[in-house]
């Protein structure tokens, strides 16, 4: 029909054009596609992306469906639903149907949001405060004897089922392990499992507890703090609390990893010792500040990964909040400050758990160092959640023979001892006698001199 | 598709057809010479292989080799799961790596006898002697007897994970009530005797912390599924002070109707000396797992009322010894029923906002439960004896019941008895010493008159 218009010769010029300008036009299409699929095109993404992208559409689509289905599923269930509300196998149960928060009449308090994130008011006078209590209050005195001050042991977990299902398992012999190692130097426990604080939620959440039970808790003279998921692996380790009479803050650390090089992990906050006074109070409200949820924490987070050694990105966390507190403000918190490195009140499991085993044929508990490390922390594992920074198997199996490094201890005063240090059974190493008082357990723990009360308490 | 512009020469030569993408098209085809003919042949397939290498390039980059549906993240995922579950499978199971079955197992039989350990004759004395020598371990501190509170679980993980969840905060609440009356406790997850199984693991266990510790005076043995539900009422010691063991129970149930819950062993004290010796070694003989527990177990059926039949348990094996020889013990054991050393949940569970209205912590009976006993829940198993649902929504309240007693002193409360959140009830303030006197409960116990027996 060209040939009409134009003239044959002009025409086939022009077919030969078009021709032509399709062909560059197909090549450079396909040039581009094969490009984009190797390299990419930035923002735009790849074809690998628009394929996921395409079948998330697909599935959301699917899943808008979805929805539907499973309220009909559940519908279904419901009305047979009395047959499955009388369930007696624990198998299927889902907790979060009996778990709901319900309006008990009780007003609530309420942080003003308006206001830049605080603890809480802010008190000048603690000290003065607590002396006079304590000289009100005979009865709690803040030393239980000749120097050992009345110590309380905090950690927690969370009051919702771990998501991991043998996560709970584990808390249960941490907690327990803990029991042993307190009952044995007369250190008192709290287990909490409550959020003060929705905006202070993850390892934030310590920092409410611990003011809350400082002040709630003028008897107690220091505070020890502990992670869920460290173990007591020395029960004749007692901390030597003279060397901190002129200190308020103990944690596992190096003066040189803080000071000099400014390493985030130069201190472990998984396991210190915080004692009761203003000092504390103040140092709390200089640590709070990085904490609260969303844009505070995640830009805190930047500066702490610019500013210390080795951070990798991320929220900010306690930990390095105070490296970095101690690292830029030495002079005023620095000389209170005792960072602990000769025993291990926080021993990171990687370096130690292999060597019990030879611990136990060239050692003894009571030394609470390398040879025989009082705390082994279990740094990564998050046997709660359901990944963690190590495999699993490591990380539980590993759990499991800490935890009967440290109990055979327990059990050897009463004349047994695990199996091996994987196995759950127990097996005598003592025979019951008829003079039960006259045996005296290997390790002197029935009766330590560090459990003793003071003479004339009676 | 173009095939004309490889070859416009054709084209030209073939230009007296009208069309615009000449060539190729089959109505020229039967015009054209043989060779043009395969040129075009081979012109075509050229085309087609460079389209087709094209298009699998381009499906490469897309798609990728391989699956078309998971990608490599999603079986690296699946690959995780499945190594996490065989991982607790295996926690799970009761086999030990390192442990090999030990040969079949041998149970008593019924002529041989069980003793707990060798006979202890002396031991009033013997612990008196040794608390002298000892004065830094009394068996009185601050006035009050040294209590140890025994409780324990299996060693191996429960069989659901709500199982261990309870267990852990069935545990927290009774640290928390230990906390606050100076009481220890000891956590048992020991098998240590492998006769003893079962609900008789306490006996041997109970006999050897009384023996390794003369310096505790009462030892209080409470069930795992048992909560304390009255954090500030104390066991009131000073009555009982004739009396070697207390136990919650109902005398006319026991010696009228000799029924088989007429006593509650899942939450009961004993005192540290020799009649508690004694009276073990007398409760042992029905425990020993096999034959023995058997048979005990049909003398127990025939001869207490409403006693279903299976293996002789630790507390029918006691109301029987106590009705069989009363006059040997009944004299040193006191029965209590004034307030809850052990209450049955049922009853109980429902009533907490009532009690909340009405009444105050402090009273331990029916106003105000000291203990909330979870009998036959078994959150530990796989099945109890209750459906799943009531029998956990029933713990979360009684825990929580007793969670805003340890709170109130810190400002705080659940939302409701059945969340695990909790709200803010007090605000804080410069002088928190006034509510520390107002709201411990140690502090505020000591303002109070000890209440009445």
């Amino acid at each position: 029909m060209l040939d009409r218009v134009l003239g044959p010769l002009n025409a086939r010029r022009l077919h030969r054009v078009f021709r032509k300008a399709k062909l560059t036009v197909l090549c450079l299409f396909l040039t581009l596609i094969v490009l984009r699929a190797n390299i990419g095109a930035g923002k735009f993404g790849t074809p690998e992306k628009d394929l996921d992208e395409i079948r998330e559409t697909f599935s959301h689509i699917r899943n808008r469906a979805e929805p539907r289905r499973v309220l009909e599923e559940v519908a279904e269930l419901k009305s047979s639903g009395d047959a499955d509300a009388g369930s007696k196998n624990y198998a299927d149960f889902d907790i979060k149907k009996i778990l709901k928060d319900e309006d008990d009449g009780f007003p609530e308090f309420k942080r003003d949001p308006s206001q830049p994130y605080s603890l809480g008011p802010k008190i000048s006078d603690w000290n003065e405060q607590r002396s006079e209590w304590l000289k009100n209050n005979p009865d709690y005195p803040n030393f239980v004897a000749e120097n050992k001050p009345r110590v309380l042991l905090v950690t927690g977990s969370s009051p919702k089922p771990c998501e991991n299902p043998v996560g709970d398992h584990y808390l249960l012999k941490s907690i327990k392990n803990k029991i042993d190692y307190s009952r044995l130097h007369g250190i008192e426990i709290f287990y909490n499992m409550a959020l003060l604080d929705a905006e202070m939620a993850g390892f934030w959440a310590k920092l409410p507890l611990i003011r809350q039970l400082l002040l709630s808790h003028p008897e107690v003279e220091f505070l020890w703090w502990m992670d869920s998921d460290a173990m007591f692996t020395d029960m004749a380790y007692e901390v030597p609390w003279e060397r901190y009479k002129d200190h308020n803050f103990v944690m596992h650390g190096w003066n040189e990893m803080i000071y000099d090089e400014k390493n985030w992990i130069g201190l472990n906050t998984g396991s210190f010792l915080l004692r009761n006074c203003q000092w504390s109070l103040d140092i709390l409200d200089t640590w709070a500040p990085m904490g609260p949820k969303g844009k505070i924490r995640e830009d805190a987070g930047k500066i702490l990964t610019r500013e210390l050694k080795g951070r990798p990105v991320f929220e900010a966390d306690d930990q390095s909040a105070m490296v970095y507190i101690l690292a830029t403000e030495k002079e005023k918190w620095g000389e209170k400050v005792y960072l602990e490195n000769h025993y291990y009140l926080h021993g990171y499991w990687g370096i130690l758990v292999d060597k019990y085993e030879q611990m136990i044929e060239s050692y003894h508990p009571g030394f609470g160092d390398h040879r025989w490390p009082l705390v082994t922390h279990f740094v990564g594992c998050k046997p709660c959640g359901k990944f963690g920074d190590y495999p699993v198997e490591r990380c539980l199996k590993q759990m499991d023979r800490a935890f009967n490094f440290g109990d055979n201890q327990i059990l050897q005063m009463y004349g047994f001892t695990h199996k091996s240090l994987a196995s759950r059974k127990v097996v005598r190493i003592r025979n019951e006698t008829s003079k039960p008082l006259e045996v005296r357990d290997e390790l002197g723990l029935l009766h330590p001199s560090f459990k003793a009360v003071k003479t004339g308490s009676s | 598709m173009g095939s004309g512009g490889a070859f416009p020469a054709q084209k030209r030569s073939s230009g007296v057809l009208p069309m615009v993408n000449g060539g190729a098209r089959g109505r020229a085809a039967p015009l054209l010479p043989r060779g043009r003919q395969i040129h075009k042949t081979f012109h075509n397939v050229k085309i087609t292989i460079l389209c087709g290498f094209v298009t699998i390039l381009v499906l490469r980059g897309t798609i990728g080799i391989g699956s078309l549906v998971t990608s490599e993240a999603d079986a690296e995922n699946q690959h995780l799961i499945e190594e996490t579950n065989r991982i607790i499978a295996e926690i799970r199971s009761d086999r030990d790596p390192s442990d090999p079955d030990e040969g079949p197992e041998r149970f008593l039989g019924l002529n041989d006898t069980f003793s707990l350990g060798p006979r202890i004759s002396n031991w009033d004395e013997d612990r008196k002697v040794w608390l002298e020598k000892n004065p830094r371990f009394p068996s009185y501190v601050n006035g009050k007897p040294r209590i140890l509170l025994v409780t324990g679980s299996q060693p191996t993980p429960c069989d659901n994970a709500i199982g261990d969840h309870y267990l852990l905060k069935a545990l927290k609440n009774k640290i928390d009530y230990c906390r606050i009356h100076g009481i220890e406790i000891m956590y048992n997850m020991a098998h240590l005797d492998k006769e003893m199984t079962g609900y008789w693991a306490k006996l041997p266990l109970l006999r050897r912390l009384m023996l390794s510790h003369p310096e505790v005076e009462w030892i209080w043995w409470m069930d795992s599924d048992a909560l304390f539900t009255d954090m500030v009422f104390e066991i009131p010691v000073s009555k009982y002070k004739d009396y070697n063991m207390v136990i919650h129970g109902y005398p006319d149930l026991l010696f009228e109707q000799k029924s088989w819950i007429s006593l509650n062993t899942g939450s009961f004290l004993f005192r540290n000396c020799q009649w508690s010796l004694d009276l073990m070694d007398a409760w042992a003989p029905m425990g020993p797992k096999g034959p023995l527990r058997e048979e005990a177990g049909k003398i127990l059926t025939a001869n207490l009322k409403g006693r279903p039949a299976f293996e002789a348990d630790d507390q029918s094996a006691l109301i029987y010894l106590f009705l069989s020889q009363k006059e040997q013990w009944m004299s040193k054991v006191y029965v209590e029923n004034s307030f809850y050393l052990h209450g049955f949940w049922e009853g109980l569970v429902d009533q907490y906002e009532e009690m909340i209205e009405k009444y105050h912590p402090g009273l331990g009976d029916a106003r105000w439960p000291f203990v909330t006993h979870f009998v036959g829940c078994k959150p530990c198993g796989s099945y109890g004896d209750y459906p799943v649902e009531r029998c956990l929504k029933s713990m979360e309240r009684a825990f929580n019941f007793a969670d805003n007693q340890v709170l109130n002193l810190y400002g705080f409360r659940h939302r409701g008895l059945a969340s695990p959140n909790i709200k803010r009830i007090r605000n804080e303030t410069v002088a928190p010493l006034v509510n520390v006197d107002q709201f411990d409960i140690r502090h505020a116990a000591r303002h109070t008159t000890e209440p009445q027996s």
